[in-house]
């Protein structure tokens, strides 16, 4: 049962992290190859600021998704001047970057050896450290994520989105200021990305830069292009066959370590076939 | 650190920068897509010449050769399979520029299973570790080996562009493709042999790497971005003008190493390119 | 007469090679003006420079007697302008339907963000789809449709932004005769309602049918301009088009 409900929770943070990106890329088009590199940034920011602060959880979750703003706005201005394979190589500099930095900055990171010692959420003396508690915090945040998410892409700004995607030149004839709008959801996905972070890092108490690599980053991109772009239901399902897929591998007894490599391996494959096969995804509604 | 190991050091760096540089730039020049699994056939070049100097103990020069000649073909083969069989289905470069992030995640990935993913040193063979003092710099033998291939390689491939009927067909498929197919070119075939030269001088660059520092799973990525950066700092598709960006890109991370420290080499390298793409997106070549 | 649109001196280079020479032309309010001239006489590439998406080189614009040296095409809607694109350009993964609704709602992110379509818009929407025959059809990938429909879905898109002055480049090339005379009924329509139609066309009876003035360019220069009739029979302007 508590491996049922740790599953659920991946699941959740995978539902999160995979519904924002599917904004950026799948809605608006912009082929972001950083989505780890928020993520991370949400799980640090709200780790150090537990840990060295003493900052409520749910304070320093909304510093982590301020930091995270801040910083995609900044990231914005440059990749705003790029698009599709340039877009996709500038970003994924970035993700570089945002890596090293965990990696490097030892007094404010902890460098290789992370941060340990992150505590549950504690909201006016409840405290979420049941696995069952945190899962309901979970489900509170994928459908608000969901929600909004739904609200964006049902909205105007949703169809000129789409439009960027399609045609910016042509969208901007007709009077849209496309890069306001580019930036906007850059920095929302970011946002979000920030929540799963902040999420993740007090859920499993304890964070270093390995979770935040660039793989991760090409691993939420293979959800969304799984379930399919474009579809927030299609990310929803790819981040469950995608998270459970793996675990598959332990239960037939694989040892931890091949595991690892063999669901990178298998992420790996299930691109390029998707690439060769259903380029859409499974309920995907936009095709790169 | 003195003045001319830090020469020394750029000039090993640049080296194989240059490789990967230009063996990405000619791929690039026939077929316009970013090839991210073009570092990891660089890491494969340098397991493969780690597993066959072993398999084959008693002739070092085969077990080279055969590693990188496995690199060339495993590149000639992603072509063929993966690469080809997209551009025949008219997919965007974007699609195929994602299968290839595809194909090195489980490059990265076989490497890590088959090998493990602990960092390992290459055997010594015909003295590649011993070192020269050169001008007070101290130099391995696999480094010099590396210093000159890239020069031979980059005035190899641009004499070999400019002068042969290959070369010459190259040069007219990266104008237009489909040009190329009317006057009688088999661009496939022209590409999949490109793709084997590109992936032998990639093959050639990872066992470089790999004697002079060693090897691990993870290297194809460093290699790959510090290719890219180059070949976009010099001005993508131009042979010369990869080695200049690979040697630009070896200085200015040895002396930013230097002024900073040894971390921050791949955050400096990515700061370069974004410098170049915002201030000189076309590189240093080009008009 | 009151003029929309006048260019002054306007030049535009391409490596080297003058697309648009010294050109100074005008257009009054609530005409049909077409603009001929073989091709690469740089008519394309006027109409880019008159919706922002190219810059002039030299030379000035003045759009309801506001005077620019060059704009942005995102202010373009600002002066009720708009145009159709010579190769369809339509937002081929959304919806029919989406592709008129996209003009018809808000435009600020501020304000795009909080605001959803309503019946208002749909009602707008059929309308306008209704004239060119797509409503039907509102569901379908604008992708989807063959060339002629796309084709009048632009100029549907186009009689969506309800534009004072529309820039239409080739807006008949290559379509059947039925799809022909939808189109020839919409412009008809809009100068009736005062809205100036510049025309890009090859078609010299589709020219002579409808437009008030025709403007012919060659070598991006201006050669002649005129009442239709007068111009089309002068001999350099045959020369000009038969020396091609």
């Amino acid at each position: 049962m508590e491996y049922l409900i740790h599953l659920a929770i991946l699941i959740g943070i995978y539902v999160i992290l995979s519904e924002s990106l599917n904004l950026v890329v799948g809605y608006a088009g912009l082929l972001s190859v950083t989505h780890a590199a928020f993520y991370g940034i949400g799980a640090y920011a709200t780790a150090i600021c537990m840990t060295s602060l003493g900052v409520n959880f749910f304070l320093s979750l909304l510093i982590g998704i301020a930091v995270s703003v801040l910083v995609s706005v900044l990231m914005g201005f440059v990749l705003s001047r790029f698009r599709d394979d340039y877009y996709a190589l500038a970003s994924l500099g970035f993700n570089v970057i945002a890596f090293s930095v965990f990696l490097n900055w030892n007094a404010l990171t902890g460098g290789a050896f992370g941060i340990p010692g992150i505590e549950r959420p504690n909201f006016l003396g409840v405290v979420f450290s049941s696995p069952l508690a945190f899962l309901l915090l979970v489900a509170i945040c994928v459908a608000l994520v969901h929600l909004f998410s739904k609200f964006i892409v049902d909205s105007s700004f949703g169809r000129a989105l789409k439009g960027i995607r399609e045609d910016e030149e042509a969208l901007r004839v007709f009077g849209y200021e496309t890069h306001f709008y580019k930036l906007i959801i850059f920095a929302i996905g970011a946002g979000l990305a920030a929540l799963a972070g902040s999420l993740y890092a007090s859920y499993i108490t304890y964070i270093d830069p390995t979770g935040f690599t660039i793989n991760e980053s090409i691993f939420i991109l293979v959800i969304i292009i799984l379930g399919g772009l474009a579809n927030l239901k299609g990310s929803i399902a790819g981040a469950i066959v995608l998270v459970l897929l793996p675990e598959l591998l332990r239960f037939i007894g694989m040892p931890n370590e091949i595991a690892a490599q063999m669901r990178q391996l298998i992420y790996g494959a299930m691109l390029v076939l998707l690439m060769l096969y259903r380029p859409k995804g499974f309920l995907g509604e936009y095709r790169i | 650190m003195l003045l001319p190991q830090l020469i020394a050091n750029s000039l090993i760096a640049g080296a194989i920068y240059t490789l990967l540089a230009v063996s990405f730039s000619m791929a690039f020049r026939v077929t316009k897509f970013f090839n991210f699994a073009h570092g990891a056939i660089a890491a494969v070049g340098g397991y493969a010449v780690f597993f066959f100097l072993q398999a084959f103990a008693t002739n070092a020069i085969i077990g080279i050769g055969v590693g990188i000649l496995f690199a060339g073909v495993l590149g000639f083969l992603i072509e063929k399979c993966i690469y080809l069989p997209l551009r025949k289905r008219k997919s965007s470069n974007t699609v195929l520029l994602v299968a290839s992030l595809g194909v090195f995640t489980i490059i990265e990935a076989l490497l890590a299973i088959l090998f493990s993913s602990q960092f390992q040193t290459l055997p010594s063979v015909f003295g590649l570790d011993a070192t020269v003092e050169i001008f007070g710099a101290v130099l391995s033998g696999i480094q010099i080996v590396a210093i000159v291939a890239s020069v031979l390689v980059t005035t190899g491939l641009v004499l070999f562009l400019r002068f042969t009927k290959f070369g010459k067909e190259i040069r007219a498929v990266s104008d237009s493709e489909e040009v190329s197919k009317i006057v009688g070119i088999n661009t496939n075939a022209l590409i999949g042999k490109v793709f084997l030269v590109s992936a032998l001088i990639a093959g050639f660059a990872g066992m470089c790497a790999g004697f002079d520092t060693g090897i691990e799973p993870t290297m194809g990525l460093q290699l790959l971005l510090k290719g890219i950066i180059a070949s976009i700092i010099g001005g993508l598709g131009s042979i010369y003008g990869g080695a200049l960006g690979g040697f630009l890109l070896g200085f200015v991370e040895n002396f930013g190493v230097w002024q900073f420290s040894g971390e921050w080499k791949d955050a400096i390298a990515f700061a370069v390119l974004i410098l170049f793409l915002l201030l000189r997106p076309q590189g240093i070549t080009k008009q | 007469m009151k003029l929309i649109l006048r260019t002054k001196n306007l030049v535009k280079h391409f490596d080297g090679v003058c697309a648009i020479d010294n050109l100074s032309i005008n257009i009054e309010r609530g005409t049909v003006t077409s603009i001929v001239g073989p091709n690469g006489s740089g008519k394309t590439t006027l109409v880019n420079i008159l919706c922002g998406l190219l810059r002039p080189d030299r030379g000035e614009i003045e759009l309801s007697d506001v005077r620019f040296h060059e704009f942005r095409s995102e202010e373009m809607i600002t002066f009720k302008v708009t145009r159709t694109f010579q190769e369809v350009r339509l937002f081929n993964q959304m919806s029919v339907l989406d592709n008129i609704l996209v003009v018809l709602t808000e435009r600020s992110a501020r304000q795009s963000f909080f605001e959803k379509h309503g019946e208002f818009h749909l009602e707008r929407a059929k309308k306008i789809l209704g004239k060119v025959d797509l409503w039907e059809k509102r569901n379908e990938l604008a992708g989807s449709l063959s060339y002629g429909q796309r084709k009048l879905l632009e100029i549907g898109r186009m009689l969506a932004i309800d534009a004072k002055l529309v820039l239409l480049d080739e807006p008949f090339a290559g379509l059947f005769p039925e799809m022909v005379k939808i189109i020839v009924n919409i412009v008809k329509d809009l100068k009736a309602h005062e809205v100036t139609v510049i025309l890009i066309e090859h078609d010299m009876s589709l020219v002579r049918e409808l437009s008030d003035h025709v403007i012919v360019m060659d070598s991006g220069k201006l050669l002649a301009e005129g009442k239709p009739d007068e111009v089309l029979k002068r001999r350099d302007v045959i020369e000009a088009y038969l020396g091609e």
